[in-house]
């Protein structure tokens, strides 16, 4: 399955991301989790990038999960100290739920991130999406790690400017991370910008139609797995609220 | 009272992706003087000086901050000493106006509004932008940017401000505006170290060669 066509890999992701969006019930989402690992694994997927970025997120799935556990306060009480529910049942689901939310959706980007980008937009152009779509999706892949970067270099820069995370209290982080989002934004704005400018310099989009150099044809086995994967995925909507 | 503001001793550091090796057995950097640092491109300028503040960690050695090992010291403690001028003013900007950048960081901090207003507002007077205050931060100039990036890092009372490139892409006139903050600086006995090419920087304002090849300090 390693050579699965890229469009599959696509669907694969985008299939798997709206499910984990859908899903609210630790049980099911972690079926998915499990399922979308095993897919995964036999496309090939990049597991050192994957566990690259999930130790970097580890901390803010913890974060998350932990705000819910602690702050969903309905169901049975399950830790009770001197007389004070710490931890509910509904607080508890919740937490797990969206803790394996954003472990699916950190998994596909890894899943992704083992593709060529060429044949990324090869295979959708041959599908007549325009190539100028084609093209951003691809662009999009291809930047994260420099929003990664310039993210990185704000964090820096703000905490040499006298901030000790540590010590700045849970609302104000909040403040702290909208300023941060800005240089990332504006960057990431300034670059499109840049980029489009230079690609219609050099005739980008002059002609509507392009010579496709790779060619990349849907084998028996991408039909296998589409019809196989979309069986799978509607029966696991039609049961989560079946059996809701 | 002049001090070691910064002494980085028997550091060594690589980037695991591209094998980039810099060594420095020991160097110090003062509050009295302003050092000038100098080398080909990809010598490994700006590498040496994310180690004099704590931004790369060494792989051995140790970093003294105002004689303190530094190793272990959050960058947010380390800035309440030293600031550090990215190459990439926008990337350290952060707010909407010129104000907010200002005043933003205060902010969270919970210090006092009143202080915070009144430095805000004595050092936009001092870098001549106090009219600019509404102004949104990025319809600046690069020039502009650069001095109000420089402005908020003063909002510490920090002690050493070290300055990657300051001058790239700026004007005569916004080139002698940016010399004439550097020389208030050290008026006011902060140390300073820049990384330039510039003649008019080194005229001015080296009193100290700090020169690096291939990843080493050759004085
Ligand atoms: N993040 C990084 N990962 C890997 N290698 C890097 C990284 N940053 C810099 N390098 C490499 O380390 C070497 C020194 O880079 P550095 O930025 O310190 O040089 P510099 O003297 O500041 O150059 P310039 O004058 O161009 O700013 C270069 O060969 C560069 O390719
Ligand atoms: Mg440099």
């Amino acid at each position: 399955m390693k050579t699965l066509d890229p469009r599959m890999k696509l669907f694969f992701v985008i299939v798997i991301t709206t499910l984990a969006l859908l899903f609210s019930h630790p049980l099911w989402m972690l079926c998915l989790s499990v399922t979308a690992l095993l897919i995964g694994f036999f496309m090939g997927a990049d597991f050192n990038v994957f566990f690259r970025k999930l130790i970097r997120f580890t901390k803010v799935l913890f974060i998350i999960a932990a705000v819910q556990i602690i702050f969903v306060r309905t169901g049975d009480a399950l830790v009770v100290i001197d007389g004070f529910a710490l931890v509910y049942y509904d607080g508890l689901m919740r937490g797990l739920n969206t803790a394996m939310r954003y472990f699916v959706i950190l998994y596909s980007a890894a899943v992704m991130a083992g593709e060529n980008s060429r044949r990324v937009i090869a295979s959708l152009t041959q599908m007549k999406v325009p190539y100028m779509f084609a093209f951003m999706v691809m662009i999009t892949l291809r930047f994260l790690p420099i929003y990664a970067e310039s993210f990185s270099d704000a964090m820096t820069s703000i905490q040499l400017r006298g901030v000790e995370l540590k010590k700045v209290r849970f609302g104000r982080k909040i403040r702290l991370y909208g300023h941060l989002l800005l240089p990332v934004v504006a960057d990431s704005i300034a670059k499109s910008q840049d980029l489009s400018a230079a690609m219609e310099a050099r005739g980008f989009g002059a002609k509507k139609t392009r010579t496709a150099y790779h060619v990349i044809e849907m084998r028996k086995s991408d039909f296998l797995f589409f019809v196989v994967f979309s069986l799978l995925s509607a029966g696991a909507i039609a049961g989560y609220y079946l059996l809701q | 009272m002049p001090e070691t503001a910064i002494r980085l001793k028997d550091a060594i550091f690589t980037y695991p992706q591209s094998g980039f090796k810099v060594i420095c057995e020991d160097l110090s950097l003062n509050t009295d003087e302003t050092a000038l640092v100098t080398g080909k491109n990809g010598s490994g300028k700006t590498t040496l000086l994310k180690l004099c503040c704590g931004i790369l960690r060494p792989e051995s050695g140790t970093l003294f901050i105002f004689g303190e090992d530094a190793n272990k010291q959050s960058l947010g403690k380390i800035g309440q000493n030293v600031g550090y001028l990215f190459q990439e003013p926008s990337r350290q900007l952060f707010a909407a106006t010129v104000w907010d950048e200002m005043t933003f960081i205060g902010g969270i901090l919970g210090e006092d509004p009143e202080a915070i207003k009144e430095r805000a507002e004595s050092l936009l007077r001092r870098f001549n932008m106090l009219d600019m205050r509404e102004r949104s931060v990025y319809r600046l100039s690069r020039g502009e940017k650069q001095r109000l990036a420089i402005a908020a890092i003063l909002m510490r009372k920090i002690r050493y401000l070290i300055l990657d490139e300051p001058t790239t892409g700026l004007d005569g006139e916004n080139k002698k505006a940016l010399i004439e903050v550097i020389e208030s600086l050290q008026n006011d006995g902060i140390g300073i170290a820049i990384i330039s090419h510039d003649r008019g920087i080194i005229n001015c304002c080296g009193q100290k060669r700090i020169h690096v090849e291939g990843g080493r300090v050759v004085q």
